[in-house]
């Protein structure tokens, strides 16, 4: 083990440069650090908290939700993200529509979606939901989630591994942070 | 027997206890790829398998799936696989029907039967009478047809969209993207009624040029291009036992001999100085029934 | 409290002279049954499964279980594939135990083939279907602690099912769906350093960790509370129900594919079938976690009589040749285009094989016309009839049982549905 693979407390395990989002972060640190306060617009908070606390409901319909299940557990903890699983819609911000959507289920999955409060994010999780996939020619199959509910972010993937769900949750909050608004 | 699937020991006087327990219900009994299939008469099958479970011990009834079947006159099988677990035996027992003669439940004798019977009816529209709660079992609420037929088309009639008009999920006419891409596997040259793009000025049929491969049809388009053009093509590209696709024991030791892995110690040391494998493959063995042996040859 | 004269008394006295509600109290009304849906997006439905309970007061009294929210259509989108081409929706079928699944379709093929395998191929697979075993109970065992209300078990057991995951990745590519096993074999042979760390994990970190786990649940007296006498089924129902695997195990009958028809190396395997006394969903928990060992035990004896040599049949007409084979020889290249393009015949016949899958007897009954596509493959899932008997199981139990009765059943919807 050389020494330099040890990183100094507080910093990151990433390359300098590919951190995404790194002037943001920059910005925001020395503004404390010389003022020891933060001046800052109600808009810019609010994207602030919501990135922070991305709680998700768990719609884990086949093969994805496993990948879904190990990302919560200890070796990826995306919950260090503050993203949190919940299991009903009316606490949650985002959907992660981990799996095949079957014309069956599709309507309880826009019942659920309906019942989430705004603002609200739909993550399309492996090729399934993305666009049928392997299952795309099927009769029972929807052809992609997007035909029910509107998508943010779409992993690819079948599944995508942990470490891909985990990039697209960190790329939603990327998008919230660049796109989001109060009222949304 | 080479293969590595499950040993089942097969039970000496099976045939002679079926033909006595169930008489003229039997209809056939075969043994093939060491498992024991019979077929029995539509009407009996409840007391059949009464029979079955309470005299020849098979106490589980493990399975029970359709075939369809679209050239005969009753094109339904239902198959049901029993297995006893005192004997260590698997029978097929069969039924065949059509759409509308129902085929008496099994439900009384295992009460595992209710479901399975309701996906067959699911997926084949094979209707079982007695069946306590014969409904729709995998398919969506309110779903028409049944799925696994021959002539349903896999993507089906309609497909579902969210519509923002009407607030709910709604129901349409399925309109693909891009087509499923059904390759026809037939040899150029073996035959094919069609012409290749680029191949019109070559003689072919004479018709329409750029005509590629054809897309999937549904079966009754299959059919009525089938009936316009004459002859049909010669011999059905299909094989009947292992001696036809060359599997089997005898390929094994063959292409034992000839691998250049070297993987194998034991064939190594024959193999080693073999120089070309095209050698001894070259060599004829059988001639594969329905094909030329320029066309099919080794490929 | 009608029957007890004292409350009558006291209530009496103490309010007399008060107006007295005259309305009765609420066990003196009738309740009707009411009937509540569960589902189908349930943390606790493993997947997408809705039941609709009727129930009485909080006592269940019939359940209606309604699958097909995952239905895939994958049996007909098999009849459209070659072989080869539709092995991947076995993977796909039972996602926490993938090769499991292949394994029943591999062997129908090669029986209806008459292929042989070598035995390093057996032994990779059984190896494999082993580890496979031990990823479904880890998922099971801890979801199943989870939904029973423990939580720490479940975060221990997902780190070694993420191991598991790791030596898939490290032999197929795929940390999931590996589509490793071949008909005829494996896909590409293991590296050596593989093989020595899988023997490791199985010696040391599997039962430390597990049997830490297992430690905090398997005497809890919470635990038990749970699941002792939850469910019980007897032998003959197990029977009558078409149960399989550690279901019918743990109503004591001890029935393994595994033993009793052994496929592949299983037969030259020297492990111990767990059976249960009672029938009941802890029998059934116990039943996994004993399994467990077994299995780890199977791996490395596999490990230790790891034969060498080829590691899918040489048979050029089924199995595609090596890459640097086809570099080198015109057959080759060849074979490679016609197998990847056209894909193998296979004779006309039928065969229904059946493999002891984690979850159960898991079987397909393919069906071929000779062609290079299954004319008809019917997939037999376990959970299909483990949850049928839902409304036997449950009747009886309380609303909240059923979550412990559904973690025992290891019911997943992809092979459930197809």
């Amino acid at each position: 083990m050389s020494s330099s693979i040890i990183l100094p407390p507080g910093q990151m395990p990433v390359a300098p440069g590919t951190n995404p989002d790194a002037g943001f972060f920059d910005d925001l640190n020395s503004e404390v650090g010389d003022k020891g306060f933060l001046v800052t617009s109600t808009e810019d908070l609010f994207n602030w908290a919501r990135t922070g606390s991305l709680w998700w409901m768990t719609f884990g319909l086949a093969c994805c939700a496993v990948e879904m299940i190990h990302v919560n557990m200890p070796r990826y903890d995306m919950e260090r993200f503050g993203a949190a699983p919940r299991a009903s819609p009316r606490q949650s911000d985002v959907m992660i529509v981990a799996g095949t959507l079957c014309n069956k289920m599709a309507p309880a999955l826009r019942r659920v979606y309906d019942q989430m409060s705004n603002p609200k994010y739909v993550i399309s999780m492996g090729s399934c939901a993305n666009g049928g996939g392997y299952y795309h020619y099927s009769y029972s199959v929807v052809r992609g989630c997007d035909r029910i509910v509107p998508v943010d972010i779409y992993v690819p993937g079948c599944p995508p591994t942990a470490e891909a769900l985990l990039y697209g949750v960190m790329q939603l909050q990327r998008k919230i942070r660049r796109v989001g608004t109060i009222e949304r | 027997m080479a293969h590595p699937a499950p040993l089942i020991a097969p039970r000496a006087t099976l045939a002679a206890e079926l033909k006595t327990l169930l008489g003229a219900d039997l209809l056939a009994h075969v043994f093939t790829v060491d498992e024991d299939s019979i077929t029995v008469d539509r009407d009996a099958i409840a007391g059949v398998m009464v029979a079955l479970r309470d005299n020849l011990e098979y106490q589980q009834m493990m399975e029970i799936a359709g075939v369809d079947y679209p050239d005969r006159p009753e094109r339904f099988e239902v198959v049901y696989h029993l297995l006893s677990v005192t004997k260590n035996h698997r029978l097929r027992v069969r039924v065949s029907t059509d759409e509308a003669t129902p085929v008496p439940t099994i439900v009384p004798v295992w009460p595992n039967a209710g479901w399975l019977e309701r996906e067959v009816f699911d997926m084949y529209g094979v209707l079982f009478a007695g069946n306590p709660d014969l409904r729709r079992i995998l398919t969506d609420y309110g779903f028409q047809g049944h799925p696994q037929r021959k002539d349903f088309p896999l993507t089906g009639y309609t497909e579902l969209r969210y519509s923002e008009e009407d607030k709910r999920v709604v129901y349409e006419p399925v309109k693909l993207a891009q087509d499923f891409r059904n390759f026809d596997f037939m040899s150029p040259w073996e035959g094919a009624d069609y012409v290749l793009p680029g191949d019109e000025k070559a003689g072919g049929t004479g018709e329409a040029p750029g005509k590629g491969a054809p897309t999937p049809m549904t079966a009754a388009e299959v059919k009525k291009a089938d009936e316009a053009k004459a002859p049909p093509p010669p011999t059905p590209k299909t094989t009947e036992s292992t001696t036809q696709t060359g599997a089997g024991a005898k390929a094994n030791i063959k292409a034992a001999k000839t691998s250049r892995d070297g993987a194998s110690a034991k064939t190594a040391t024959k193999a080693a100085k073999t120089p070309a494998t095209a050698k001894a493959e070259k060599a004829p063995t059988k001639p594969r029934a329905p094909r030329k042996p320029k066309a099919g040859g080794d490929a | 409290m009608t029957d007890s004269p004292n409350v009558h008394h006291y209530g009496g006295d103490l309010f007399e002279g008060y107006p007295v509600d005259t309305a009765d109290t609420a066990g003196d009304q009738a309740v009707t049954n009411y009937t509540i849906n569960f589902g189908p997006q349930h943390p606790a439905a493993h997947g997408v499964l809705r039941l609709v309970l009727e129930l009485d007061g909080e006592i269940i009294e019939r359940v209606d279980p309604h699958v097909g929210l995952l239905h895939r259509g994958t049996e007909k989108l098999i009849e459209y594939k070659t072989y080869l081409q539709a092995l991947p929706y076995f993977d796909r079928l039972d996602y926490c135990s993938p090769l499991g699944m292949e394994h029943s379709y591999v062997l129908a093929i090669e029986k209806l083939l008459d292929l042989e395998v070598p035995d390093r191929a057996q032994y990779l697979r059984v190896l494999f279907a082993e580890l496979t075993r031990i990823c479904n109970h880890m998922l099971n065992i801890g979801s199943h602690v989870m939904d029973v209300g423990a939580m720490t078990p479940n975060l221990w057991v997902f780190e070694l099912r993420e191991d598991c995951l790791n030596f898939f990745e490290r032999a197929s590519g795929a940390r999931m769906h590996s589509a490793w096993f071949r008909p005829g074999g494996v896909h590409q042979d293991v590296p050596e350093r593989l093989l020595y760390d899988i023997g490791e994990w199985c010696e040391k970190r599997l039962p430390k960790l597990f049997g830490d786990a297992m430690s905090l649940v398997i005497d809890n007296r919470i635990f038990k509370q749970r699941n002792v006498d939850i469910a019980t089924v007897s032998k003959e129902d197990a029977l009558a129900w078409g149960f399989s695997g550690p279901m019918i195990r743990g109503s004591g009958i001890a029935w393994d594919l595994r033993k009793s028809q052994p496929y592949d190396a299983y037969a030259k395997m020297d492990f111990e079938i767990p059976v249960g006394t009672r029938g009941d969903c802890y029998d059934r928990f116990m039943v996994r976690v004993q399994e467990v060992y077994q299995s780890a035990r199977i791996i490395l004896q596999c490990i230790n009589e790891m034969p060498s040599g080829p590691i899918a049949s040489l048979d050029r007409k089924v199995v595609p040749p090596k890459r640097g084979e086809m570099k080198q020889s015109m057959e080759s290249l060849i074979h490679h285009f016609k197998l990847y393009t056209e894909g193998f015949h296979v004779p006309a016949g039928e065969v229904y094989v059946a493999t002891e899958s984690p979850k159960g007897e898991f079987g397909v009954y393919l069906v071929s016309d000779g062609s290079n596509k299954p004319y008809r493959c019917k997939i037999r899932p376990t959970a299909f009839s483990h949850l049928q008997a839902m409304d036997m199981m449950s009747k009886g139990h309380m609303l909240a049982d059923t979550t412990a009765i559904i973690g025992a059943i290891d019911v997943v919807f992809g092979e459930c549905d197809r």
